[in-house]
Formats: structure tokens, sequence, C-alpha cells
């Protein structure tokens, strides 16, 4: 079964520059034979590459450490569930998996296109078997086959990273990798679109549901690695900017950008470069994240692949994508011509442009504080590390900025907005926000960002609630609805503004998160059984836990040591927590698992940060108990996982297929065509 | 075994690939109609922009100047991309059914009419908005086919 996996790999390789060729030139002769050849290539190389996928899936869950992979990254005693990510777990093994799906999300296009734009669909069909053959060229010819044998077996594997064995780390590149290749279908159908020539706004209606989908598996991809580094790396945060984090996080800004700038095409016919060049510019940056998660070009938390040599191939991939992208770009500048102008600074259009700016200026902030060390290592050879005061100090006021904008958006209207009505509209959630601002003042928040954060949510939330309630009545009153029918029928008559209000809300919970970070308290502390740390809380109890004891077992895979604290707060007993750190003894390494007592407003998170007598420790001894304690509460840190399920929600309203509405338009365009 | 389904795994690839050049089967060039052309796509657009329109005037965000300034031209928008659509359909030049525009425009006068509830005058055919009393062309009460939610009718 493995051994069918390999084979897979190498007839998919000619399979899918076999396919590439016949996109190309059926497409450019009309040829419907060789794109009918084309098509069915991409079924076949997804088919291939599945079998592939569960040969290694297959290798992990039988102990086959004959294999390189398989030795790097299992033991025998590994969770099955971790052996079931595997597949994931590791360099050679993603790059199987980033093909994987890719295959899948092109054989879904295929298959749905099959009668429908078919001027595209060679030329789509060509640009992912190149993307495609790529990937398997790096598989088979850079040294990063997950196939490889070590040319003995070993009689256990070296065991999978511990910070990696949570439940969270096998969910989250799954989604991230969703996101990212589910962007490759829009990259394609705007290059097919730039090769035959028709470069109006049809391919950009015809993958919004794409990028849609591509948006929400990355923004859920990102919230679920945050989710990871706040649970396993037990520091108490969930954000570093480090090069892996910020190399997730470039696509997602410049796609957001996208997100909304394809508006602007569909409605005004404008910005047709400007969203040529943001397709290329995202799908470029999942190839950089993909490359710099899984080339250790850069050092970070994340770098658990070493192999270099596959970085030159990724470059030169993404130079040649980059010039045949610009080059056909500039082939069909006459094309491209916008067909309308902005008429005001105070429109919705002008607003989206600045919000597009304000994206990549945060995008360029990110990849430069991310690649500098790279550069500064290459000019001077000394290392230059670039941490999270630069990357705070440049973000957060944009994040502001980004905050603010999703407020003030929704409010202008298309064209040119009449400044009286913007003011009015204005007013009562700029006092709502201030207000806020000053009752957090006058609580003794003192901290700028935090302050501003809080104001501007407030205007923002008060905005789209307001917008929620005119819509309605509006339609109540245009339409002569009921209230509740008029907002079911306002929503479902354009999905995609109100689902995006509703990712707007989930957007604030998350930002107000980020702000109440600024007001964590953590206390470090060395206690014997039966004493008590104290902490307070900046909502204005007090947390008391008193350290019971610790225990030490030995599990299958790893040993471990449990610390039992009793919580109570404000002196009455709420509970207990346990804090623990293990040993995985493969591995040889010592990771911390936190406790964390979650409630709406804050977490209690606690970290078993030393255990002092560690032999006394492991014998049970009743004389060596002493251990060190890092207690933190981070205030509002839910309100990020909350907000996810706030975007999740509004990401599905926008993508749910809007069938009313098409029956709607289909009725009306013949009765106003014909003239009835 | 392994060698067996090696050769399977490239048979069926191959065969697969392959029988569309070989038999001379074809996947199709161009879609089978369903899908909006240009013109379509802009009427559409034009459409939707003047419901939006419409509801940001009710919602506060534009005044009634600007809110009037708009409606005409995506009116006129609107009224562009028929044009071009039936031109498309029919075949004809531009030059063809320059003179036709301002039945088209009447017509998408009436039907927005007819989508809002609205009425016509029953004297000289001027469509009304949903809840008029009388003409606002000619004066004539009208009679309300409906009451609508508003009871304003």
């Amino acid at each position: 079964m493995t051994a069918l996996g390999e084979f897979a790999l190498w007839i998919a390789l000619p399979i899918s520059f076999w396919g590439m060729a016949m996109g190309f030139v059926g497409g450019r002769q009309g040829r419907g034979d060789l794109i009918l050849s084309g098509e069915r290539s991409v079924y076949v190389v997804f088919a291939l590459l599945a079998i592939a996928s569960l040969a290694i899936t297959n290798a992990f869950l039988t102990d086959q450490f004959q294999y390189y992979y398989v030795a790097n990254y299992s033991n025998r005693d590994l969770d099955t569930y971790f052996k079931l990510s595997g597949l994931w777990a590791g360099q050679r093994g993603s790059l199987v998996f980033w093909a994987v799906l890719l295959a899948f999300f092109a054989s879904v296009t295929v298959f749905q296109n099959r009668n429908k734009n078919r001027e595209f669909m060679p030329y789509v069909v060509g640009v992912i078997q190149g993307i495609l053959g790529f990937f398997l060229v790096v598989l088979l010819f850079a040294k990063v086959n997950p196939f490889q044998q070590l040319g003995f077996v070993p009689p256990d594997g070296a065991g999978l990273n511990p910070q990696l064995q949570n439940y969270w780390m096998t969910i989250h590149p799954p989604v991230l990798y969703l996101g990212f290749t589910a962007f490759a279908i829009p990259f394609a159908f705007a290059m097919a679109s730039l090769l035959n020539g028709r470069t109006d706004s049809r391919w950009i209606v015809v993958t919004r549901r794409w990028t849609l989908v591509s948006w929400f598996f990355l923004t859920n991809g990102i919230i679920f690695g945050m989710r990871w580094a706040y649970e396993e790396l037990g520091w108490g945060g969930y954000w570093f900017w480090d090069p892996v984090e910020n190399a997730s996080l470039l696509p997602w800004l410049t796609a957001t950008a996208f997100l909304h700038s394809i508006m602007i095409q569909e409605n005004r016919g404008m910005l047709k470069i400007w969203n040529m060049s943001l397709v290329l510019l995202t799908f470029l940056l999942t190839i950089f994240a993909t490359f710099l998660t899984r080339s250790g070009l850069i050092e970070s938390v994340h770098s658990f692949a070493q192999n270099t040599s596959i970085a030159l191939i990724f470059l030169a991939f993404m130079g040649s994508i980059f010039i045949a992208s610009v080059v056909l770009i500039i082939y069909r500048l006459p094309g491209l011509r916008a067909e309308n102008q902005i008429e005001s600074f105070l429109s919705r259009e002008a607003a989206f442009l600045f919000n597009n700016l304000v994206l990549l200026g945060a995008a360029f902030a990110v990849l430069w504080g991310t690649i500098f060390p790279l550069v500064s290592e290459a000019a001077t050879g000394q290392p230059v590390a670039v941490g999270p005061p630069f990357f705070n100090r440049v973000n957060i006021p944009i994040g502001l900025i980004l905050l603010a904008l999703t407020g003030i958006g929704p409010v202008i209207a298309w064209r040119r907005a009449t400044r009286r009505n913007l003011k009015r509209n204005f007013a009562i959630p700029v006092i709502l926000g201030l207000v806020v601002v000053a009752v957090f003042l006058a609580m003794g928040a003192r901290n700028g960002y935090a302050l501003a954060t809080f104001g501007i949510s407030t205007f923002v939330l008060a905005i789209v609630a307001t917008e929620f309630w005119k819509g309605t009545r509006a339609r109540a009153r245009i339409e002569g609805e009921g209230f509740g029918p008029a907002l079911i029928h306002l929503i479902g008559r354009n999905r995609r503004r109100w689902g995006g209000y509703i990712v707007h809300v989930g957007v604030v919970l998350i930002f107000t998160a980020f702000a109440g970070s600024a007001f964590d308290v953590e206390v470090r502390k060395v206690l014997n059984p039966g004493e008590t740390v104290t902490v307070a809380s900046p909502f204005g109890h007090t947390y008391t836990l008193v350290y019971e004891g610790i225990s030490s077992s030995v599990e299958e895979n790893f040993d471990q040591w449990v610390a039992l604290m009793s919580v109570q707060r404000n002196g009455e007993p709420v509970g207990a927590m346990t804090t623990s750190r293990r040993f995985y003894r493969v591995n040889r390494q010592m990771v911390t698992e936190v406790g964390i007592r979650s409630t709406a407003l804050e977490d209690l998170y606690v970290i078993l940060a030393d255990v002092e007598d560690f032999e006394g420790m492991v014998g049970n001894d009743p004389n060596a108990q002493r251990i060190v304690v890092q207690v933190m509460v981070n205030p509002l840190v839910g309100w990020i996982w909350y907000g996810g399920v706030i975007i999740t929600i509004g990401a599905l309203i926008a993508l749910w297929p809007a069938a009313e509405a098409r029956r709607r338009s289909a009725a009306l365009e013949p009765a106003i065509a014909g003239g009835s | 075994m392994v060698i067996l389904g090696a050769l399977l795994l490239v048979g069926i690839s191959v065969f697969l690939i392959l029988q569309p050049i070989v038999a001379g089967r074809e996947a199709p060039l161009w879609s089978s109609g369903e899908e909006p052309t240009e013109a379509q796509f802009r009427k559409r657009v034009s459409l939707l922009q003047l419901r939006d329109a419409e509801y940001e005037f009710a919602m506060g965000k534009l005044g009634k100047t600007d809110y009037e300034m708009l409606r005409r031209e995506l009116s006129a928008e609107a009224l562009a991309a028929i044009r071009e659509e039936e031109a498309e359909a029919e075949g004809r030049t531009s030059a063809d059914y320059a003179e036709a525009s301002a039945d088209i425009e009447e017509e998408i006068a009436q039907v927005r009419i007819r989508l809002r509830g609205g009425s016509f005058c029953s004297e000289c055919g001027h469509p009304n908005p949903g809840g008029s009393r009388f003409c606002a062309e000619c004066g004539t009460p009208l009679r309300v086919p409906e009451p609508s939610g508003q009871g304003q009718a």
C-alpha cells in the first residue's frame, strides 16, 4: 500500500504536466478533445495524490519506520489521533497534503464548470496543473520525498514534537492549508481571464465564492493557530509575531483587501489592474507561507523543517509566476482600463480603496519585519532579530484604522455620500464610543491603545446595530412587510453585505480581546503544599489558589507531574484546576501543559514553571513538592474564540447560496428586457 | 503485487487522459447559454444598485438631491446596458435602437414601480410609487390595488 503511494506520485508528475499542456494548447487552438483530456487529468492527478496521501497515513498507522518521514515524526506509543495527523506534521507530508487539497478543489472546479464558463476552463486547468506539477517536482526532486527509505528499520521512531501533540495542532494546519489552496482557484481564473482576453468582471463573479471560502478557512486557520499557541506554548499569549505566524497573516491581509476591492470592480468597473495584482500577490503569499513554514529558512517556534535545498526551487517558482503574471497584465492593459472613476472622496468605493491601502500597508510592514532578519544577515552577516515591539508599534495603529473603517464603510453610500447625513448617522455611535472611553478612564484604565480600541469597537457595534435596524425598517416600509420577515429578506437579498457586517462584529470582538491583553496580570511564586498565591483580576475580584500537592505518573508516551490547585474567587471556593509538566520519553523533551479556567470575561491561566526537586518528585517524596507557578489573569482573551464563531456565522451567511435572489433576478430580467 | 497495482494505476490514468483524443470525445468549447453576458451582468448590477440607492435613501445615508441624481445616473446606466443587451440578442447595431430608448426608459420605471407595489394612472398611464393617492402627472385620484403594510394608502 505504502509503496504504491510513491508510484502514484511518479505517475502524477507527467500527468500534471500533460494536463498543463493540454489546457493551454487546447484553449489556444479551441480543441475540445485536448481540453477534455486536460480536464480529466485533473481528476486523475487528484486520485493519484489521494492514493499517495492514504499511503503516508497508512505508513504512520502501521509504524513503518523504514520511511525517513515516519521515523522522524512518529513513534510506536504515539496516540493514534496524532498518527492520523502525521500527513501534515512535517514538511514532506504537508507538501503532499497541500497538493492533494489543491487537486481536490481543482476537481470540484472542473466538475462545477463542465458546462459553464467554458472559455476559462482550459486555462484554469493549465494554471492549476502547472502549480500541481511544481509541487510534484519539489516532492520528487528536492530531497523531500515522503517515501524516502532509510535503508534499515529502526526499532522505534524519533517521535512527534511534543508541542505538536495537541488537539488544535491537528486541525490548525489543515484548515490553514484549505485556505491557502482554495485561493489558487481565483488566481487560476484571473490568469485564465488574462489568457483568454475576457478581462471584464466575469472571473470575479465566478470566483468570489472561492475567495470567501479561502478567506473563511484562512481566518479560522489563524484563529486555531492562536488557540494552539495559547494552550501549548505556555507563556500566556497567543501571538508572538513569529515568522510563521506572520506568513499566515500575510495572505490573510491581502485576501481581505481583495475581498473588499472586488466589490468595487463588480459595482463600478474600476480597479481591474489592482484586483489582478491583489489576486497575484495573495497567491504568491500563500506559496510564500507554505515555503516559509516548510523550508526552515527563518528561525521560528514553528521551524520544524530543516531542509533549505527547496528554497531555491520555491523562489524560482514564485519568480516565474510573478514575471509571467506581470507580462500578461501588461499585455492585457487596454482591456483592464477602468470604466468609471471615483466620484467623491466620500463614497463607499473610496472607503474600500482606503481600507485596501491600509491592509496592504500592514502586509508590507509585516513582510518587511519577517524577512528583514534574512536580508540583514545576507547583507551584513549579522542576523538581526525583529521582535514583537516593532510589529506592535507599526500594526496597532494600522489595526485601529482598519477597525474604524469597518464602522465607517457601511454608512457611506456608493458613489457619493451626503455630508449632512453622514454627520447625523455618525453622531450617536461616536458619542457612544466616547462614553465608553470616559467610563474606562473613570475606572482607571490608562492604556491609550486599549481605550481607543474599546471606543472604536463601541462605535462599530453601534453602527452595525443601526444598519440592521434601519435596513429592516426601510425594508418593512418599502415592501410593506412585518419586521421579522423584513429582517430575513433584507439579509437574504444581499447575503454578502449583511454576512459581512456580522463578520465585522466578530472582528470587533477579536480586537477588543487584543486590547484586553493590555490588562493582563501576572504573578510568579514558589509554593509548598498548602501555600497560596493571590492574584487580582482587573475586573476587581481576587483569585486565591491553594497548592494542594503534586502527583507524578507514567503515561503511554510521557511521564507527567500534575499540580493540583483549588481556586477561590473572593474567598469563595469555585473549583479546582491542574497544571502539569510532561516529559516525552522518546523525544527527551519537557513541555508544560497549562491549566486554564475560562469565564466569559477572563481566563485564569496557571503555568507550572518549575519543579524544584525533580528526583524527589519522581519518587513521590512528600518533602519534595516545592514548585514554581506562574499565575495569570488574561482579561477578554476568550473573545477571540467567540469572535471566531461570529465570523464563521457571518461568513456562512455570505456563502449560503442565494436561491431566492437568483429566482427573483431571473424573473426580473425577462420582465425588463422583454417589456411585458 | 505492488508492481501490478502500479501498472494498473498507469493504465487507468493513461486511458482516461488519452481516450478523448483517440476517440475524438470533446469537452464543450462554449457554455450552454445560461450564464449572463457582460451587458446582462451590467444591467443586473445597475438595477441592484438602484435598489441599494433606494435603501440608502430610506436609511438616511443619502440626501434627497444626491439620491435623485444617483437614481438618474443609475437609470441611464441600466438603460445603456439594456440597449446593449438587446443589440447583443438581436444582432442590431447601436444606431438602430437609439430611437427606441424613450420606451425602454419608461419600461424600466414601470417594472420598478410594479416591483414596489405601485400603480399606474388609469387616465394617463403614468407610473406612481406605492402609497400614492393621486397621479403625480395629471392629478387623477388613483385606485390603490391593495393596502400596503404601512397603512399610508
